[in-house]
């Protein structure tokens, strides 16, 4: 598997160069079995973590939480502390059992890749990978496919099997005929009766008054909303030279451009749209991150962790060692890479 | 350099395609998948820095293909002489045909061919010859082609403003100096005899000339189908003669005339009957007719017209007798159309014949029981006839030789030789005896009279026996006497009964014949022609005693026509159209003088048999010693005829017809003609054509090198690119 410096651009331009070396996602996609890809990127992910500078930040973050005067030191892991020369509790399973939602978008703009590999199956990996992840946790994922109607549904479970079957469920899913955020989010809303993360992977390639309605009525029930946006570099930065009929994979429309005449229109309105995006899941409390289809993927874990990280830390602040009580944010926590 | 048809040059607009499919980006072809569309407007096609003046050469050498195509089409030749002027058209023999018939009086169609004529001379060119004819129903020469001292002229009018031989003014001049005197006529119109002439004048004209000059018949005419074209059919037109066909026409197209029906049965009393013509193309249908004469033709006050309907094209008869106020109106007028040339027909008015009857008879005018008073009352019921009798007493001839000569003598009783000799020779001055012996005793005048028939002696009992009765049985009806009885309704003799008669016989020989005779094969009535007059003789007289003749109804009836065949009928002489000869009577052969309508005496010599000088319509009066006789011209029916005739009709007759061209246009087609013979020989467009493939050759090779660098160049991308 090759590890390879990944430089990944945004819109805006800017570098960033990424320490860790992750995985080439043209190369892991190559990997035909969407669990061995999971694991790929997790294992890599993890072992990376390890050499991390950021201290602290563990992955073993739901067994542990950091030692606060007074707390008892019979629950005090002497091999973590060995390791990373601070002090950490270890918690009690139960108190670390997370329900996670999977809704993976696999309408017929997902289905849309300049790369080798498509956003769909981008995602696919992406909810693969995060299900893969937290199922080492020891948490319950449960998996939501769609596109303009749910494909499959699957209770958040930790059982035998049902990362398996969640795996197999995701390699199955077809491509999509149209997209339609509202039964998803309206079957999670329904079945979901016990609060948990709800992770959207899907490109938003929709009018935001549409996304601000349905979005916030997942949060309206309490989950915590995670969404993954997933876009095809070319959407991002439109690079296009030339001129051609331009087909709408989603409507079906067609449309003559001249990619050297509409480009800095498409940026603009495309940022625009971005930040309305971005206002709308801060207004709302969503973590919103955007994951390009040519970065690697362990990114995905990162933002998700990144996001448990800040909601554990609120949770931490709020209550001592024991049996902690469901994190709860606040609408202006979450971030937006 | 110029180009025979400049208009293939519109296809240098064609230049213009390669310019714009070079210029204007194209649809793309290509087609890309996006996942939305819905950060993107559609762009329209536009130049770009690239495809702009890309491949000049390439569009260059197109457009080079395009322009030498374009120009190969016009026929380019070279222009080597100098431009062709007036000077240099070929010159002409024009004859000018001027029709001069009644239908040209119509509206203002005279005023339109003088103009006409005008402009025609004023096109001529000064190399051009000229001839002028006027036609109607015959040919007229004013100005012909032989003419070589212009100012003598050939069968035109004598009274004319001409100036005298000497003087030498051109041929053009001498034609407009015609034209001032000239006036249509009452003539009607042979169009086919005019061309057949003048056709053949050019022809001819030419070859005794030797003249290379192109032959040109204009002919300005109203050209109606009354006019006749017959004499086409069998000419061959001369090929190298071009008729240019003036046509005139009336802004108002409805005509209509009306002729008196002749009819055939000619009884007195009769009623007249005319009928109304009315001409092809007639916007009108509604006409009138009444009878007028001289005082009351140009009244205002309107007499009791008659109303006709006569769709176009169609004609109607309608009685019209003459108003009992105009028992001699003598012509009838029509109101309603257009043109009042042919609206007056002329008809003679029947005039009452003063007829000297000279009766030798012993009985009285009042004797019921003679035959003066039948003879009196059967010629006193003619309106047209004023018979005077005469007596004749004993042998005083004297009244037969009187002064008018009386027209008739009837003679029933016995005459002396005397007598006789002067009857026979009053019938040899022209004169008619009619003899009807009332007995045997003035039967015996009858072998004086006519030497070749025998009295025979009297039978007793033919004389008094009143119950044997003879009736006529054989009759001669084609003899003027008994015509009008030549029809199975009146020719029944039989109840005429003949109970005395004289018995004559016919010796062998005779020139006398036998009109009429008894059933019994005796003769009833005999005629002879003496010197210029004749004699009638009556076998048995019709006084009650010798027969019922008198009071049967065909008695009146004969006694007509004994007057007629001695006085001549109260008919006039016929009628006849405009420039057609009149007959005149031949008893009458002596000079005499024709009175025309306008006034003018025509003296006639004579042994003058005709009239010839009918040249305008109305009644004509012929003054022959004491009578005068009248007779009616009017114009002729086809000059009625005004609808327009197809030229074409011409041309399938064989006339070669050209079109009317001015000098401007005919010095174009000749320049045309010109340059079109200097292309021919030049053809500068083959080598246009094969330039043109050169140039498409040349630009095959630089796209094919093109197209291949251009690919060299897209490989090269694409290997650097991986």
């Amino acid at each position: 598997m090759s590890r390879s410096k990944l430089s990944t651009m945004t819109a805006s331009g800017s570098a960033r160069q990424v320490r860790a070396s992750f995985v080439d996602p043209a190369a892991l996609m190559r990997i035909k079995n969407l669990q061995l890809r999971a694991k790929v990127v997790v294992e890599g992910f993890l072992s990376g973590l390890h050499r991390s500078p950021y201290h602290g930040f563990s992955v073993e973050f739901t067994e542990y939480r950091e030692y606060s005067p007074g707390d008892d030191l019979r629950y005090l892991d002497w091999k973590l502390f060995a390791r990373s020369d601070r002090y950490y509790l270890k918690r009690f399973e139960d108190e670390t059992n997370l329900r996670c939602y999977l809704l993976v978008d696999l309408s017929k703009s997902m289905g849309f890749g300049s790369l080798d590999y498509n956003k769909a199956e981008y995602a696919k990996t992406a909810a693969a990978t995060i299900a893969y992840f937290l199922s080492l946790q020891r948490d319950a994922v449960g998996l939501v496919t769609f596109d303009a109607a749910i494909k499959d549904y699957l209770p958040a479970r930790f059982r035998p099997g049902h990362l398996h079957r969640l795996m197999l469920c995701l390699e199955q899913a077809p491509a999509g005929t149209g997209t339609d955020l509202a039964a998803p989010l309206e079957q999670i809303a329904k079945t979901a009766r016990k609060r948990g993360l709800v992770v959207l992977l899907s490109d938003l390639l929709a009018p935001i008054g549409e996304l601000e309605t349905k979005l916030g009525y997942l949060r309206s029930r309490g989950h915590e909303v995670v969404v993954i946006r997933t876009l095809d570099p070319v959407e991002i930065d439109f690079p296009f030279d030339e001129a051609a009929m331009f087909h709408d994979l989603e409507s079906g429309r067609e449309l003559y451009v001249d990619p050297q005449l509409v480009r800095e229109r498409y940026r603009q309105r495309f940022g625009e749209h971005r930040s309305a995006l971005a206002t709308v899941c801060s207004k709302l409390g969503i973590d919103l991150y955007e994951l390009a289809t040519n970065q690697p993927l362990e990114l995905a874990l990162f933002d998700l962790i990144n996001a448990r990280m800040r909601r554990g830390r609120q949770i931490a602040r709020r209550q001592g060692p024991g049996r902690p009580s469901p994190a709860r944010r606040t609408a202006a926590a979450g971030g937006a890479r | 350099m110029s180009v025979l048809f400049p208009l293939y040059l519109a296809g240098l607009a064609a230049l213009t395609l390669p310019l714009i499919l070079h210029l204007v980006r194209r649809t793309p072809k290509g087609r890309k998948e996006f996942s939305s569309l819905m950060f993107l407007a559609p762009s329209p096609p536009r130049l770009t820095r690239r495809s702009r003046l890309d491949q000049i050469l390439l569009l260059l050498l197109r457009l080079a293909a395009l322009a030498l195509l374009a120009f190969a089409f016009a026929r380019p030749f070279l222009r080597q002489e100098a431009t062709l002027s007036l000077a240099n058209l070929p010159s002409r023999r024009v004859a000018i045909l001027l029709d001069t018939s009644a239908s040209m009086r119509r509206a203002d169609l005279w005023q339109q061919a003088i103009k006409q004529v005008e402009q025609e001379l004023s096109d001529l060119g000064p190399q051009d010859e000229v001839a002028f004819y006027t036609f109607s129903d015959r040919l007229q020469t004013l100005v012909g082609f032989a003419d070589t001292n212009p100012t003598r002229q050939r069968g035109s009018d004598s009274e004319s403003t001409l100036p005298p031989s000497g003087s030498s003014i051109p041929k053009t001049e001498l034609v407009r100096q015609h034209l001032k005197d000239l006036r249509p006529t009452w003539n009607a119109t042979d169009l086919g005899a005019a061309l057949v002439a003048v056709a053949g004048e050019l022809d001819a004209a030419g070859d005794a000339l030797q003249s290379a000059a192109e032959p040109q018949l204009i002919a300005i005419s109203d050209f109606q189908k009354g006019g006749r074209i017959e004499a086409l059919q069998a000419y061959e037109w001369p090929s190298k003669v071009r008729l240019i066909a003036r046509e005139i026409r009336p802004k108002q197209p409805t005509n209509a005339y009306a002729h008196l029906l002749t009819s055939e049965s000619d009884e007195k009393g009769a009623e007249l009957r005319v009928r109304v013509v009315n001409s092809e193309g007639s916007a009108g249908d509604q006409f009138f007719v009444h009878w007028a004469d001289e005082k009351t033709a140009n009244s205002r006050s309107q007499p009791a017209e008659t109303a006709v309907y006569v769709p176009p094209g169609q004609s109607r008869v309608v009685k019209l007798p003459r108003p009992a106020e105009r028992l001699l109106a003598d012509r009838v007028l029509l109101r309603g159309d257009d043109h009042e040339f042919d609206n007056t027909h002329y008809v003679v008015p029947p005039r009452k014949q003063q007829v000297q009857l000279v009766y030798a008879g012993s009985d009285a005018a009042d004797d019921a029981q003679g035959m003066q008073y039948y003879l009196q009352l059967a010629t006193g019921g003619d309106p047209l006839r004023q018979v005077e009798f005469k007596p004749l007493a004993g042998d005083d001839a004297a009244v037969l030789r009187a002064t008018p000569p009386p027209q008739l003598a009837v003679v029933t009783r016995a005459v002396s030789p005397a007598l006789a000799a002067e009857l026979k020779s009053f019938a040899e001055r022209g004169g008619m005896v009619v003899l009807a012996p009332q007995d045997q005793a003035a039967a015996a005048a009858v072998p004086l009279l006519l030497d070749d028939v025998e009295l025979l002696p009297a039978k007793a009992e033919t004389e008094n026996n009143q119950d044997k009765f003879l009736l006529l049985g054989e009759i001669d009806f084609s003899h003027p006497l008994f015509a009008p009885f030549a029809g199975p309704r009146y020719g029944d003799f039989t109840g005429i009964h003949f109970w005395r008669q004289r018995s004559l016989k016919l010796k062998e020989g005779a020139s006398s014949h036998a009109v009429a005779r008894f059933d019994d094969g005796q003769l009833a009535i005999v005629e002879r022609t003496i010197g210029t007059g004749r004699a009638l003789v009556f076998a048995s007289g019709w006084n009650p005693d010798d027969s019922q003749l008198a009071l049967s109804n065909k008695f009146v009836v004969l006694v007509s026509g004994i007057l007629d065949r001695a006085c001549g009928t109260t008919e006039q002489l016929a009628g006849a159209a405009v420039g057609q000869s009149v007959p005149l009577p031949a008893a009458r052969r002596m000079a005499a003088i024709v009175n025309k309508p306008d006034g003018h005496d025509v003296k006639l010599p004579a042994d003058a048999a005709s009239f010839s000088e009918t040249d305008q319509p109305g009644i004509y009066r012929a003054n022959l010693a004491a009578e005068e006789a009248r007779f009616a011209v009017n114009l002729a029916a086809s000059e009625s005829n005004t609808a327009p005739l197809e030229i074409d009709q011409l041309q399938q007759l064989g006339v070669r017809l050209s079109a009317s061209l001015t000098r401007a246009q005919r010095l174009s087609e000749m320049r045309q003609k010109r340059d079109t013979e200097l292309e021919s020989q030049q053809k500068l467009w083959r080598w246009i054509i094969v330039g043109t493939l050169g140039v498409l050759v040349f630009e095959t090779f630089w796209a094919g090198r093109a197209a291949r660098q251009i690919q060299a160049a897209a490989t090269a991308a694409q290997e650097s690119a991986s």
